[in-house]
């Protein structure tokens, strides 16, 4: 086993073990994507399809971890994409079975009809905006200062061919740091989203505004810090990798895990805390309530996808778990999309192109 | 200061942010000076076009309540402390009110129960402060 399937494998484990909490750690008045009025959020068709969601998510991570173990001490990176790619569509699409059973209860049986349906917005959150923290960027900076500084020492002792995975490619600038590159590409984009989802509009219940809005608040701190300690493990791991090229460390069989090691980590407690977040707000009741949220499925495709083109906003807040997703209405969304997937969709022609 | 708004409402979208935003300088929540949030924002806070917030903020400008600059953007500009209404303008809103108040009695709502909802309504609101005759009539 590598390194590199590793991380892969680890992938397929957390997402099976997401996809089996999260979606189910949403608020009360959000299930399956599908918008409840107050009233309904006990509702049997939800117990129901939240009961079967369940024991079929946890199937699907069983499934995918028998699949891995199958497939063990395989050396390529193929069979647990594989398996990933079958274990999300196979989760999405129990999501979407259960979406479109509560959909179909709350549609016939009208559950908005006749009821006031409001949006709220809180001024304090412009007013007095959630800092973005800043401080939490250290660890990240520090570890690709300490990877230039350790690449400029030992770039004059290199031998003429550097060894990556399984190809050996000659001694260059651009050879030895694209790793560099590579750190300061995925931090100046994840930094960058980051700020962006400190702007977003918070997703506020009309049922109690300020104290959603507090509970937001709480969330967005977790969420941040989660994300660049993420971002720094990420680094670290590039990190590890390049003193592994640059013959700094010399790591064979078993070893040569540590490199993904840190981001395996990260993600895990990345991951921990998004569920928690979306757990704490859950928590919520909505007792007593008469208002309800807007009735907004038919801007959310399958409960997932949101698209309006009557909304402003670029990001929204997602309706699984806690997190954003874009606003495919808006053509600022589009760009940021296809920004975001340029540069590695790039990289791969380039690799095809050139048979590098 | 919380703003909320009927989307599908019958009430137009610019006229319930200008509702909410009079309200909310009634009970003190938006005293003099406070500044409001810029068009844009407010407009992604709602998921409502641009154009609607700044035809509520333009209705609370031609009222005198809101002065919009480029720099401070939409600032609270009068309040109950700061003195009694122009010319004028009690007469008109007097012709509104009675509207609301024949609603209310052609619906069978006896004077003692109209009374009681506007004492209970005033009764939330911020106290006039330097209001002077005008206001005291009104109150």
């Amino acid at each position: 086993m590598t390194a590199a399937v590793l991380a892969g494998d680890s992938v397929v484990l957390m997402f099976g073990v997401f996809m089996c909490v999260g979606p189910l750690a949403t608020r009360p008045s959000l299930q399956f994507g599908v918008r409840l009025p107050p009233g309904y959020t006990g509702a049997r068709v939800i117990r129901r399809e939240r009961r079967t969601y369940r024991w079929r998510s946890i199937l699907i991570g069983i499934g995918a971890l028998a699949a891995l173990i199958a497939l063990g001490g395989h050396t390529s990176r193929w069979p647990s994409r594989l398996v990933l790619v079958i274990e999300v569509a196979a989760d999405l699409g129990c999501f979407w079975w259960a979406h479109q059973k509560i959909a179909k209860v709350k549609s016939a049986e009208g559950w908005f009809a006749g009821r006031r349906q409001t949006v709220v917005a809180d001024t304090s959150w412009r007013s007095e905006p959630e800092a973005f923290p800043t401080r939490w960027l250290l660890p990240a900076i520090a570890v690709i200062v300490a990877t230039v500084v350790v690449g400029v020492l030992r770039y004059p002792h290199l031998p003429a061919y550097l060894t990556r995975d399984d190809h050996r490619v000659q001694t260059s600038l651009a050879s030895a740091f694209a790793v560099v590159v590579g750190q300061l590409y995925v931090t100046g984009l994840w930094t960058g989203l980051l700020v962006l989802v400190y702007r977003a509009r918070p997703d506020l219940d009309t049922a109690d505004p300020a104290a959603s809005l507090r509970s937001y608040r709480k969330a967005l701190e977790a969420f941040g810090r989660a994300g660049l300690v993420l971002l720094a493990c990420l680094d670290a791991s590039v990190l590890l990798f390049a003193l592994r090229l640059w013959q700094v460390l010399h790591l064979s069989g078993s070893t040569n895990l540590l490199v993904a090691l840190p981001v395996v980590a990260g993600l895990v407690g990345f991951l921990v805390t998004v569920v928690s977040a979306g757990r704490a707000r859950a928590a919520r009741t909505l007792a007593g309530v008469r208002a309800a949220d807007r009735d907004d499925d038919r801007y959310w495709k399958g409960g997932i996808v949101y698209v309006n083109v009557d909304d402003p906003a670029v990001l929204v807040g997602a309706r699984v778990t806690f997190g954003w997703t874009v606003n495919l209405g808006n053509p600022i969304a589009w760009l940021l999309v296809v920004g975001f997937l340029a540069i590695p969709v790039g990289l791969v022609v380039v690799r095809l192109a050139t048979g590098a | 200061m919380l703003l909320s708004i009927e989307p599908d409402g019958s009430v137009p979208i610019y006229q319930q942010i200008r509702d909410r935003i009079v309200e909310a300088i009634a009970t003190g929540e938006a005293p003099v000076g406070s500044g409001l949030p810029a068009t844009r924002q407010l407009a992604v806070d709602l998921g409502i076009n641009f154009h609607t917030v700044n035809k509520g903020y333009d209705l609370l400008r031609q009222e005198g309540l809101l002065r919009i600059g480029r720099k401070a953007g939409a600032v609270v500009q009068r309040d109950a402390t700061s003195g009694p209404p122009g010319p004028g303008w009690e007469e008109d809103w007097a012709s509104r009110l009675r509207t609301m108040l024949a609603e209310a009695t052609a619906q069978g709502l006896t004077a003692e129960a109209i009374i009681g909802h506007c004492q209970d309504i005033v009764a939330g609101f911020m106290p006039v402060t330097c209001g002077g005759p005008a206001a005291g009539e009104a109150s």
